[in-house]
């Protein structure tokens, strides 16, 4: 019962092994055994998105996923971005547009907004409003945080035509 | 003028990219071998004595390392004010309020931590408990701290000019009374700390998630009895502060006893429940003020007399009343001034600072009762407030020192950017504006020895290395330092790194409060990079056989002003300065302190507060939902004067994110509690907005240039908090002409009193 | 704040959900975890067995029988946001799954797991630390209610967003379990008890969720009102639903279990609908619901939110 088990979990393309029993969430599993401390923990129950990660293509609340549910999945984390110390066109633009201040909210936002551009390739600013409202942010006011998705979302419109 | 090529412009914060790519490390992402973790067991009574704790079976649960109660810590109390010291780690003889620390547990997780808080049993002998600072002062009331029968533990009265005559010549008189609630700083990143203990020298070194590390240094020192020099702490990212992590809790102390203890790193996180609960929130007040009018709007008078909701313990108590009291003399003249001020105890969570300290329930209670003497002289709201505001220069009653003010142009700019002559009354029911001004310093003057220290290295390889103790909590002092050094230095960003607030290797700073940190630590970043730039340009002038005050650098080279082709590149002037025999790296220091008479006036003496103050107007458009009584803020507007921006970028986002914070206390966050009890100590039930909530913002720049700011800088990032929940609570007046006196604005008391409202119309109706 | 002890068991098909959930004393169905989750990190509900559904097949999905619509119970409602079929025939349906939390929310939070979840109220959704303070409530295995200050009783509030949208359209559930399937309305599936507001058997799930043809042959709309446009739960939701001269209304975030306002539907059946009419409609709403002051928000408030947001869905779809 509550046996601890080895777990194969698939994060951004490399896989860990993980001892765990299945009370340990995902976000346990990331910060504390694979060390990917890039996922942050704001409140550990679902309510500011600290902690969301792309599970599958789907931005997920690491918080609330059991590890034990991840195994099979294609996770990616925050660490997964960039390329080759690249930033990734998202994280670029959250620099650029001074996106960031603490940046403790950061890395949850850039993953929404990740798996929103990926299904969505060019988001209306209602829709990006919509779409990262799970995220809390306590410092920008989101403005810029919206601005930065948005410009990221134009240039790929601009790019389709 | 002086052209710029890194200061004043919109550039990202330098550790931005590390942020978003999640490397950037904040206290808890440490990790140290052989790590312990550590939990509270906390008071689930609001006031008695402790009269046993019982921690036996804890302590034999497999993997708990140590517990620990007040009475195996050292008889010490701490407190961030020198005066207000009231705490202790964990508490000794008394539980004050729900969540008082009793006693701390170490295990080698978390996991098991938490298990062994589930097993210590404490017996209290319950008290009976005051939940409001009305009653706490009410003869009889339960006594919260022993040493002070009367639970008030700060208070001021001060007088200036002589009210009761100025009252006597005013025309009308007018008196209300105001509430303001308790509101969280929650930051995103919950207060966490790390410690480690080095046996063989006796080091202890402290990572924590702290806006003052030379204050808990001290602190720590003093309580855990330890030599101030074996403390070092070190700041790491921290994830939003806003005022809450400028004060000590017991996650500190009892990572660093345990890390001494039990010869190994401790790290204790506080939980999101804890972060609202056991650390600081701004303080819930009542301020009832009287206010004497000329005719024409005027103001001749004003008496206020303000209660603070302290919770159990000090904090900043006796900071936070004083500067509640002297900024009611700013943004407007008010020449006579009678303020009383008390800060109460009370068994519930302990007050703090949190941006604006003590300022933003004041300027609630003034901002609105300025718009509702408006309404009942009939004098236009904007108008009243160029009438009374502030110009530069001016004698000021207090003895303030304005060398700049952009506060009247303020509230012109903001009216028009509002749409004030088109709109103020004139929008239809349910749509209305409303606008609200506040002023702020840049740093606190004559409160003790506040200076900013800071060390310039230029390496021969063209580095520049730059050494400040200021604690960059997310707002990007180390951005702003690092740009006012490169701009002295003529180097771009990129040649500069900046390790700061880190009490082992840093100078000394006072830490990140009073909105102090760009002026302050700026100054002395800026002095230390001249320093630098002193001894290199002597050299390079004489080679250049120039006289070293018509040098100019930019983009790596030093020059002749005027004559491009007399220079040479950075990097041979280092070559030759090494060449030479000259010391390597050139070293630059720098200290500043506001100008003060006298460093320690601050609760005695009238005298110039801060070295410049920031002025703001904040204009709301809002619209009232007015059969669900729910409030949309449409639009907000900022016409601010922080002299001249060291980086626009970083002063939009201060804006911006104060701008959340105000709508936040207006219309959405309460810290309510039951019987003493948090009642919603999460992010799901505090509620603060979200991006569904943000409204359209627009900002516009007032200029003016600082003489002693650094490039002309004032604050930023604190005072635009102070007007946007008043400028929002008047638009609601404006939108259905009900005049609230309570934070926050809820849809119910806005359908309550439509209802009233409606019933009287009807009343009167009948009636007549 | 770590998840208590659990044993977790990942079936492949129904009759594996309804072993496992059989198998100890005190199993539990995980869908999305949303709401599971957090309430067990407070030790507000310890299950001894997680049933995942994760890897179930055959629950997952929308489809047509006939002119009925199905949707898997498993299906997310974010799947349910952006089905343009629903959005086309239930309105409220799809309104009310886009209100639910966030994206996050509703990227992760299944239907069946919206039905299901438990109630609220402030002195329970709270961790163990802080409970600690009271004598432990009726709900989580103690004697007293603290909202009401009785003993034995408990009226902690459904506020789950979908179930009254779902209400109004005349849904039933698909439910199996140790006897086989079975189908119920889905009004059944509340007990209108606090302590355990679903009426599920030991060993039942919910499959599907089977909504008529005929309720495609109205209009419908959810009203939600929160503070926040983003992650609150409603204050007060109301879905409504009109067609062949009939109005149904329905609530959720008033009582312990989602209500139709049978006292408004009655007054309004055949009526013409005027200002008049909805307005006297509206003032029968309250008698709906018992509301007991479980969150900050004030009793009267809600009750009048009742009749407003009544009036506000009509007039849309009006
Ligand atoms: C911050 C936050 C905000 C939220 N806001 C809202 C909101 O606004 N509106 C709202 O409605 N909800 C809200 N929720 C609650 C929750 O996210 C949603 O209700 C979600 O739809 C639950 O679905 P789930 O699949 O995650 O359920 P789970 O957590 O997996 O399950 C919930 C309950 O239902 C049972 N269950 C699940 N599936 C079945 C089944 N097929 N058969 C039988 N029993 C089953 C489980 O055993 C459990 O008891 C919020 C949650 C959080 C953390
Ligand atoms: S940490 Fe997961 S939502 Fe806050
Ligand atoms: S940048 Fe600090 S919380 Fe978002």
């Amino acid at each position: 019962m509550g046996k601890k088990t080895v777990l194969e979990l698939m994060i951004n393309g490399d896989t860990f092994e993980i001892a765990c029993a299945p009370n340990m969430t995902l976000l346990e599993a990331l910060r504390d055994k694979a060390l990917l401390t890039g996922t942050k923990r704001g409140c550990d129950t679902g309510g500011c998105g600290a902690c969301t990660v792309i599970m599958d293509g789907e931005a997920v609340l690491a918080c609330l996923t059991l590890a034990v549910e991840a195994e099979g999945c294609d996770i990616r984390t925050i660490e997964g971005l960039a390329l080759d110390g690249k930033l990734s066109p998202l994280q670029e633009a959250f620099v650029e547009h001074g996106a960031i201040q603490c940046g403790f909210c950061s890395p949850g936002f850039i993953m929404s907004a990740t798996a929103l551009l990926a299904e969505v390739p060019s988001p209306g600013r209602e829709e990006i409003r919509r779409h990262l409202a799970g995220n809390l942010c306590r410092c920008t006011g989101y403005v810029k945080i919206i601005g930065a998705v948005e410009s990221v979302a134009v240039k790929d419109r601009g790019g389709e035509k | 003028m002086k052209v710029l090529n890194v200061v004043g412009r919109r550039i990202p914060m330098y550790d931005a990219a590390a942020k978003a790519m999640g490397q950037a490390q904040f206290t808890d992402d440490l990790e140290r071998p052989g790590m312990l973790h550590g939990r509270f067991v906390r008071s689930t009574i609001a006031h008695g004595r402790i009269l046993q704790v019982d921690v036996s079976r804890a302590l034999v649960l497999p993997g708990v390392k140590g517990v620990i109660t007040g009475r195996d810590i050292p008889d010490r109390v701490y407190g961030i004010v020198p005066k207000g010291k009231d705490e202790h780690a964990l508490a000794r003889d008394k539980v004050r309020y729900i969540g008082d620390a009793v006693a701390a547990v170490v295990a080698v997780d978390v996991e098991t931590a938490e298990e062994a808080v589930r097993l210590v049993k404490v017996e209290y002998e319950e008290l009976p408990a005051v939940f409001d600072p009305l009653d706490a002062i009410q003869e009889g009331a339960p006594i919260v701290h022993d040493n002070v029968p009367n639970n008030i533990s700060a208070s001021i009265r001060k007088e200036w000019g002589d009210v009761e005559k100025a009252f006597a010549k005013s025309d009308y008189v007018f008196e209300d009374s105001f509430f303001s609630q308790a509101v969280n700083h929650a930051p995103i990143e919950p207060h966490a700390a790390l410690a480690q203990y080095d046996p063989q020298n006796g080091d202890l070194t402290i990572w924590s998630s702290t806006q003052i590390p030379y204050f808990l240094k001290r602190n720590l020192a003093t309580t855990l009895l330890i030599p101030e020099n074996k403390v070092r702490v070190i700041k790491p990212k921290v994830g939003g502060g806003f005022g809450g992590k400028i004060d000590m809790f017991s996650k500190d102390f009892c990572a660093c006893w345990f890390a001494r203890e039990l010869l190994r790193p401790v790290k204790f996180v506080y939980e999101r429940e804890e972060v609202f609960q056991n650390t600081r929130q701004r303080h819930p007040m009542y301020i009832t003020v009287k206010t004497g009018v000329a005719k024409d709007g005027k103001i001749l008078a004003q008496q206020i007399k303000a209660h603070a909701d302290g919770g159990a313990y000090n904090s900043t108590a006796p900071l936070m009343i004083t500067l509640s009291c002297f900024f009611i003399m700013i943004p407007y003249r008010i020449e006579n001034l009678l303020y009383e001020g008390y800060h109460v105890y009370t068994n519930k969570p302990t007050g703090g600072a949190m941006r604006g300290h003590g300022i933003p329930q004041a300027r609630f209670a003034i901002e609105r009762q300025l718009d509702m003497i408006a309404g009942r002289i009939g004098v236009d709201a904007a108008e009243m407030r160029v009438r009374n505001a502030i110009q530069p220069g001016e004698p000021h009653p207090a003895g303030f020192i304005i060398n700049t003010c952009g506060f009247a142009d303020s509230v012109k700019e903001a009216a028009k950017a509002i749409g004030w002559t088109e709109k103020r009354g004139k929008l239809p029911f349910g749509r209305g504006v409303g606008i609200a001004g506040a002023s702020f310093p840049s740093g606190v003057a004559n409160m003790a020895h506040l200076s900013s220290g800071s060390v310039v290295q230029l390496t021969r390889e063209g580095r520049v290395n730059v050494l400040s103790g200021a604690a960059d909590i997310g707002q990007g002092a180390e951005t702003v330092i690092c740009q006012i050094v490169a701009e002295q230095l003529g180097v771009p960003m990129e040649d500069v790194r900046i390790t700061a607030a880190d009490t082992g290797i840093c100078p000394l700073d006072a830490g990140t409060f009073g909105s102090g940190v760009t002026v302050r630590a700026g100054n002395a970043a800026l002095l230390a990079a001249n320093d630098v730039r002193g001894q290199l340009f002597q050299f390079v002038a004489e080679r250049l056989e120039a006289n070293i005050d018509d040098l100019v650098a930019a983009d790596r080279r030093i020059w002749v002003n005027g004559s491009p082709d007399r220079g040479m590149s950075l990097n041979d002037a280092l070559h030759a300065y090494q060449y030479a025999d000259n010391p390597l790296p050139i070293v630059g220091r720098g200290s500043w302190i506001p100008p003060t008479e006298q460093p320690t006036s601050l609760l005695t003496k009238n005298g110039n507060f801060s070295p410049s103050y920031s002025f703001m107007t904040q204009a709301a458009e809002v619209e009232v939902d007015i059969e669900t009584g729910k409030v949309r803020v449409i639009k907000m507007v900022t016409a601010h004067d922080c002299g001249q921006p060291i980086n626009p970028m970083l002063v939009e986002g201060q804006l911006e994110g104060s701008i959340m914070g105000g709508m936040g206390q207006a219309l959405y966050e309460d810290s309510t509690c039951i019987d003493g009890q948090q009642y919603n100590p999460s992010f799901l039930d505090y509620g603060f907005p979200t991006a569904m909530e943000m409204p359209e913002m627009e900002s516009v720049h007032i200029d003016t240039d600082d003489p002693l700011g650094p490039f002309g800088a004032k604050e930023a990032g604190e005072g635009t908090q102070l007007a946007p929940a008043p400028a929002i609570v008047n638009a609601i007046a404006d939108a259905i002409g009900l005049e609230f006196h309570r934070l926050p604005v809820t849809p119910a008391m806005i359908l309550e009193g439509l209802r009233k409202k409606q019933g009287k119309a009807e009343g009167t109706d009948s009636s007549t | 704040m770590h998840l208590p002890i659990f044993t977790h068991r990942q079936p492949a098909d129904f009759a594996g959900v309804v072993s496992a959930l059989t198998e100890g004393s005190g199993a539990k169905v995980l869908a999305g975890g949303t709401d599971l989750l957090v309430n067990m990190k407070h030790r507000i509900e310890m299950p001894e067995t997680l049933v995942s559904l994760k890897k179930v097949a055959d629950i997952r999905g929308i489809s047509l029988e006939g002119d009925a619509t199905v949707i898997g119970a498993a299906t997310t409602l974010k799947e349910i946001r952006q089905n343009s079929e629903l959005e086309r025939k239930f309105p409220a349906l799809v309104q009310a799954a886009m209100s639910v939390g966030s994206y996050r929310h509703q990227a992760m939070g299944t239907l069946g797991g919206n039905l299901c979840q438990n109630t609220r109220c402030r002195f329970f959704n709270q961790s163990w630390q802080w409970r600690q303070v009271r004598s432990l409530c009726y709900k989580v295995g103690g004697e007293d209610c603290h909202v009401i200050g009785r003993k034995h009783t408990c009226f902690s509030t459904y506020s789950g967003d979908v179930a009254p949208a779902l209400l109004v359209l005349d849904a039933s559930l698909r439910i199996t379990g140790p006897d086989g399937p079975r189908e119920a309305p889905l009004s059944t599936l509340y007990s209108g008890e606090g302590r355990t507001p679903v009426t599920l058997g030991r060993g039942e799930f919910v499959t599907a969720v089977v909504i008529p043809g005929a309720a495609a042959r109205g209009k419908s709309r959810y009203e939600k009102f929160s503070l926040r446009g983003s992650i609150d739960f409603p204050i007060v939701g109301a879905a409504v639903w009109r067609g062949d001269g009939s109005v149904r209304a329905a609530y959720t975030g008033v009582d312990r279990a989602p209500v139709r306002a049978s006292e408004l539907e009655a007054e309004l059946a055949g009526q013409e609908l005027t200002d008049a009419s909805l307005k006297r409609g509206a003032n029968l709403a309250h008698k709906a619901a018992k509301i007991a002051p479980t969150s900050v928000h004030p009793v009267s408030f809600k009750r009048e939110l009742m009749g407003v947001l009544f009036v506000k869905a009509m007039r849309d779809i009006s």
